[in-house]
């Protein structure tokens, strides 16, 4: 016999109702995991640039606004500068709407020096390069529309009255997007030069040092202050966290939600360890009358709360990267959440978090054990 | 013959709401070591509350309890804690096994806040089994023993850490009969054999006649002391 086996004994002491409990955390906690992982996939999204030393370049009045295309070779004079490219948000869907995702105008023969990260195989990045209304497209959309490379598919513009019509010439690897859609920006701007009139919605600028990033972004933005398409230049990080900044509330709903959570699931746990403190009120008045302090009894029971509390979170977290590593959550969530799962981070976080809930919601009724007057507790037993 | 227990002028008084609620009225008890003690007297005459106070649980409101020579009335919380479990082995009428620990790993309750070794600890709780008769049920839960059973494996908790006294309250109450009566001859044994003192309270007379001496209370106050048999530390009383 020791305290451990004590312990353990009085955790499963009522196996239903520990169960039920265990259960009814590990559903919160799945659910809080896989809040958490949602907003580290974001975080993932905005860091995916990372890295690449690319900066982009917008207009400083907002990103619908475009930039003339003569900016061009103005910044690719600029010394540091490796390369620059046109990139277009086309915005467009396949067949119906439901069936959005990223899809950009570029510069066909930038692939393989601006956006380098995007791995396409030789022969077809140059099939791509070869084919005016050639595209390269990420797997996810292969998978999601049985798409394969030679297959004719035609978008349906929604910002421009342009329904781009492509043939499939390539498939790329990318750490983390997976579902884009690029076709060339000469095809996009013959069919729309005469609306867009000589403009694009943003350059990408390789930069060989990335030392020398803060002096280009600062020299490019200078050299259009007074310009009539003053620019506002980004490394591709901050780029991308203008679009989470977007989405803002959407994380602030998300982390309020989890809190929500996690406080009900306090609630919950203190009305079950309440009733297991309860219905043990003689077997302590006994335990301190044979000289159990109430120090050592507090100890017991927030340990035996805070087991709990750790199994009912570790049941949800663990049991969220099971599921999210079989359930493909790119294609459930038509691409929104891409290479989503619940990492190291989320898991700990989730445990953390769990064992505290043992110990909010087991602090008060072990405390009251322990404070429990023997005689007051025992007069139900002699 | 030495005194184990000293009860001076004892008053205890309860506040239960706004008013006061005098439980013991300037009671003196003293009990020898290896006596056998019981406390009788109607409901509400204050015996619990006397055997609470001699075991430790409780404090008077004025007066002194005096155990082996120490002031326990004087002793905080923490303190008193540790006077029980070294000085004192109780026996509670529902008996109160804890259900999910076999009968050897309640016996073993106490032990837990020695510092004897697992196996030293293996060792008390066979004695203490065997002297009550159970080494057979060690690894029985209450639930698979018998109501005497129980109250035999409560006596075993009791007596394994070999305290200085044992205090019962109605240890036969919810026993039947034949129970009630191994119970008692139990606890005369460890009182003739062992030379345990025990003070125990008790309504039913034939039980208190199993005791060398018996007292009775009424509204707090000691009305009667029956002394049946002289104290004899050692060796066994004839039935």
């Amino acid at each position: 016999m020791t305290f451990q086996k004590l312990i353990l004994r009085n955790l499963f002491r009522s196996k239903l109702r520990t169960t039920l409990t265990l259960f009814l955390m590990g559903a919160i906690f799945f659910f809080v995991a896989t809040m958490l992982s949602i907003l580290e996939n974001f975080e993932a999204a905005a860091n995916s640039g990372e890295g690449q030393n690319r900066l982009a370049v917008q207009s400083k009045i907002s990103l619908a606004n475009p930039l003339p295309l003569s900016h061009e070779e103005k910044i690719r004079a600029l010394p540091g500068v490796a390369d620059v490219a046109k990139l277009q948000w086309v915005g467009a869907y396949y067949k119906e709407p439901k069936n959005f995702f990223a899809n950009f105008a570029i510069d066909h023969d930038k692939m393989s020096s601006v956006w380098d990260d995007y791995a396409v195989p030789k022969d077809q990045l140059d099939a791509f390069v070869a084919d005016r209304q050639g595209a390269i497209v990420g797997p996810e959309l292969i998978k999601r529309y049985g798409w394969k490379i030679g297959d004719r598919v035609t978008l349906i513009g929604q910002i421009f009255p342009f329904n781009p019509e492509v043939t499939i010439r390539g498939v790329y690897t990318h750490k983390f997007d997976t579902s884009s859609f690029f076709f060339h920006f000469d095809y996009f701007y013959e069919s729309m030069k005469e609306i867009t009139g000589g403009t694009v919605g943003t350059f990408w600028v390789k930069v060989a040092n990335p030392k020398d990033m803060p002096r280009i972004s600062q020299q490019i933005d200078d050299m259009f202050e007074n310009s009539d398409y003053p620019t506002e230049t980004f490394t591709e990080k901050e780029f991308q966290q203008q679009f989470m900044a977007m989405i803002g509330d959407v994380k602030l709903l998300f982390r309020v939600v989890s809190l929500c959570s996690i406080f009900m699931v306090v609630l919950l746990a203190a009305l079950t360890m309440s009733m297991a403190a309860r219905e043990r009120v003689t077997e302590i008045a006994v335990m301190k009358a044979i000289g159990y302090p109430g120090r050592l009894i507090l100890r017991l029971m927030l340990i035996e709360f805070v087991i709990l509390g750790f199994l009912g979170g570790a049941l949800g977290t663990l049991g969220a990267k099971v599921v999210y590593k079989f359930v493909n959550m790119t294609e459930v969530t038509q691409g929104f959440l891409v290479a989503f799962g619940v990492n190291g981070k989320t898991i700990a976080t989730c445990l953390a978090a769990a064992a505290i809930v043992g110990l909010l919601a087991g602090g008060l009724p072990a405390y009251r054990s322990a404070r429990l007057s023997v005689v007051d507790g025992l007069r139900k037993v002699w | 013959m030495s005194s184990l227990v000293e009860i001076r002028d004892v008053h205890k008084i309860y506040r239960r709401d706004s008013f006061d609620v005098p439980v013991l009225n300037g009671v003196s008890v003293t009990v020898p070591k290896g006596d056998f003690l019981a406390l009788m007297g109607p409901s509400g005459s204050g015996k619990t509350t006397l055997l609470n106070l001699i075991a430790g649980i409780d404090r008077p409101t004025r007066g002194q309890v005096v155990v082996d020579d120490k002031e326990i009335s004087a002793f905080n919380e923490t303190k008193l804690a540790t006077w029980r479990a070294t000085h004192v082995g109780f026996i509670f009428q529902m008996y109160n096994l804890i259900p999910v620990l076999d009968a050897a790993d309640n016996v073993e309750m106490p032990l837990l806040l020695t510092k004897l070794s697992k196996r030293e600890r293996r060792e008390h709780v066979e004695t203490a089994l065997k002297i009550v008769g159970l080494a057979d049920r060690m690894h029985h839960f209450p639930r698979q023993l018998s109501g005497g059973q129980e109250q035999r494996v409560s006596i075993a908790r009791a007596i394994v850490a070999d305290p200085t006294i044992l205090v019962a309250d109605e240890p036969t109450g919810d026993l039947d009969a034949k129970s009630a009566h191994e119970i008692l001859d139990l606890l005369q044994q460890l009182n003739d054999e062992h030379q345990k003192t025990v003070v125990m309270v008790t309504h039913d007379p034939r039980a208190a006649e199993r005791a060398r001496r018996t007292l009775h209370l009424d509204k707090g106050i000691l009305v009667e002391s029956q002394h049946l048999e002289p104290v004899a530390p050692a060796g066994p009383r004839g039935a």
